[in-house]
């Protein structure tokens, strides 16, 4: 309950701000665009496979960069910054333990973060239904579902990054760091460490591992998890003779749901013993 | 009972020892002041007390629970003014209140509280652009919320004018009517003087002192000045007075004689001019200021 009234108070502290508005506003313009590149982009070079089904890939391969780069600008600051500014001590001097605050920022950003990816993917999906002609109810509901584990995961983690410190600014530079190392930089790294992996000879024999690897930065793991929730004949699904669970894109969806404990419950157990 | 108990509490962070083996009992009901220069520990001992800061070693308790492992139970009857505090998001003064109320499970009307801290014109207005002195009132109200059994005060006047201090003075004061323990620190001396049944001194992270007022007076060995201004000063008086038991200075300027002396001399000090034939026309009496007092205790001059 305590967790609840933290969420509620920190939602409507966003509702209050312009900035969440202009977010959404954003994201519907970017979501309609999307949508009709897609629609008109493959008409044009007379791709058959024009589907509403394709169109829920595309539009989740292209929110992963708003997602995550709103989820830092608006989550990095969550409990460094009520640290730093000291009013963390308001809401704790209150019959809220530090748990409570700490969930309760992550639902009330998720909730934040949520809005306007939700109204941002109904916008792009019911254009492209317009002009394609089709609707494709499985294919729109995984994306909306699987979008908004991905956002609560996000929130999760950079709530956690947070977590770690009463300084705002190392936690924008945690967040960052993240972001650029699990983001923009994670095919280099893997690069790195298929070359060293040369030299060690136990691995060298078997790439599945990379592949593995290749599915760990969070946006992978979504998109990969979607083609999980998705029947059909779309991704990389049919193509693997799936003969292990790795290999299935359900991997996607526990690399998910580790992104959503891990980082959040080393946050808690660092931000519970710290003295504020 | 008693309402906040530490025993041998002691808190470092790194080097530096913010409180040294502090040992202090605040019955319950009373209005205890808790005095000292700015970074002498005060904060963190409230820090300790609502389980912001773990201390390094000893044990505080609050309402007679444990204040590391009760935290919530100690905080649902307790009403806190916290001393740092941040921008508060994009709420009203009312919700604030309201956010209290829901949090601590009252049944107060927010618009009460605001009336009575002397901000209800302000309940819709975002706090975000209160005032220092608007916010402090409002946290005030925050932690009147609730009646509750113990108020944490952390250096309440801070940001108040003149009036709005004597309406603090005045609130808790009627908090402490109510039966609740109302724990109050300061660096301003009057403030705690005006309120406080007992005072303890901080300084360094030591407890240096704690009594009543008047004991602390007593043991400091201060004492007060009384000024007489009579139609002429006589021969011999000054040598008069300074035999005096419980004199110990006399100055004479113009008409006027000054003497410091402890309360219970200060009739045979009245009583002497008059036996020397000189006319009492003006009697000014002052007690050491708790400044004077302060400083005894905590090695300033």
């Amino acid at each position: 309950m305590s967790t609840l009234a933290v969420a509620k108070k920190d939602f409507q502290d966003a509702l209050r701000s312009k900035a969440l508005w202009g977010l959404s506003a954003l994201f519907v313009l970017l979501s309609l665009l999307i949508a009709y590149v897609f629609a008109g982009f493959t008409a044009e070079i007379g791709i058959e496979a024009q589907t509403a089904k394709g169109l829920a890939y595309f539009l989740a391969s292209q929110i992963t960069l708003f997602v995550s780069i709103t989820a830092i600008v608006i989550a990095y600051k969550a409990i460094a910054g009520e640290r730093e500014s000291g009013s963390i001590k308001i809401l704790l001097s209150l019959p809220h333990t530090r748990r409570d605050v700490l969930l309760g920022k992550v639902f009330g950003r998720s909730a934040t973060l949520a809005v306007p990816t939700l109204i941002g993917l109904l916008a792009g999906a019911a254009l492209g239904a317009a002009l394609m002609g089709e609707v494709a109810p499985v294919a729109l509901g995984a994306l909306l579902l699987m979008s908004l584990i991905f956002v609560l995961t996000y929130i999760s983690i950079i709530v956690g990054l947070s977590a770690l410190t009463g300084s705002t600014s190392r936690a924008s530079m945690l967040t960052i760091s993240f972001f650029f190392v699990f983001e923009l930089l994670w095919g280099g790294v893997l690069i790195g460490i298929s070359w060293i992996s040369r030299e060690l000879p136990f691995l060298s024999d078997d790439p599945a591992w990379i592949d593995i690897l290749a599915q760990i930065p969070p946006s992978a793991a979504y998109t990969t998890g979607l083609t999980a929730l998705i029947p059909g004949d779309i991704g990389p699904a049919d193509e693997t003779t799936a003969d292990a669970f790795y290999q299935t894109p359900w991997i996607g969806i526990v690399i998910l749901v580790l992104w959503l404990v891990v980082p959040l419950a080393i946050g808690y157990w660092r931000f519970s013993k710290v003295d504020l | 009972m008693v309402a906040i108990d530490l025993t041998g509490v002691t808190k470092t962070y790194g080097d530096v020892t913010a409180l040294q083996g502090v040992d202090l009992t605040v019955e319950d009901g009373e209005v205890f002041g808790f005095l000292g220069p700015n970074g002498a520990g005060k904060s963190t001992t409230i820090d300790i007390l609502l389980d912001h800061a773990r201390p390094t070693a000893g044990q505080a308790t609050v309402l007679g629970m444990d204040a590391q492992d009760e935290t919530v139970a100690i905080r649902e009857r307790t009403g806190v003014l916290p001393e740092q505090f941040g921008p508060l998001g994009e709420m009203t003064g009312r919700q604030h209140v309201a956010f209290t109320v829901e949090a601590k499970d009252a049944d107060d009307d927010p618009d009460a509280i605001l009336q009575r801290v002397g901000i209800a014109h302000a309940a819709d207005r975002p706090a975000s652009g209160y005032s220092k002195g608007m916010t402090q009132r409002l946290m005030l109200g925050m932690a009147l919320v609730g009646e509750p059994e113990l108020l944490i005060l952390d250096e309440p006047t801070t940001g108040l004018d003149p009036n709005g201090a004597r309406q603090m003075r005045q609130i808790v004061h009627e908090e402490a009517d109510r039966g609740a323990t109302v724990f109050f620190s300061s660096h301003i001396l009057e403030q705690v003087e005006a309120v406080c049944d007992r005072v303890g001194i901080l300084d360094a992270g030591n407890l240096v002192a704690v009594d009543s007022i008047d004991g602390l007076r007593e043991a400091a060995g201060t004492t007060g000045e009384m000024a007489i201004v009579l139609d002429a000063v006589p021969d011999g008086l000054v040598t008069d007075l300074e035999d005096l038991e419980g004199v110990t200075s006399v100055r004479v300027e113009e008409d006027t004689v000054t003497v410091g002396c402890e309360n219970p001399a200060k009739g045979a000090v009245v009583r002497s001019c008059q036996d020397a034939g000189a006319t009492v026309e003006n009697i000014e009496t002052s007690e050491a200021s708790l400044e004077d007092l302060f400083a005894a205790y905590t090695g300033g001059v």
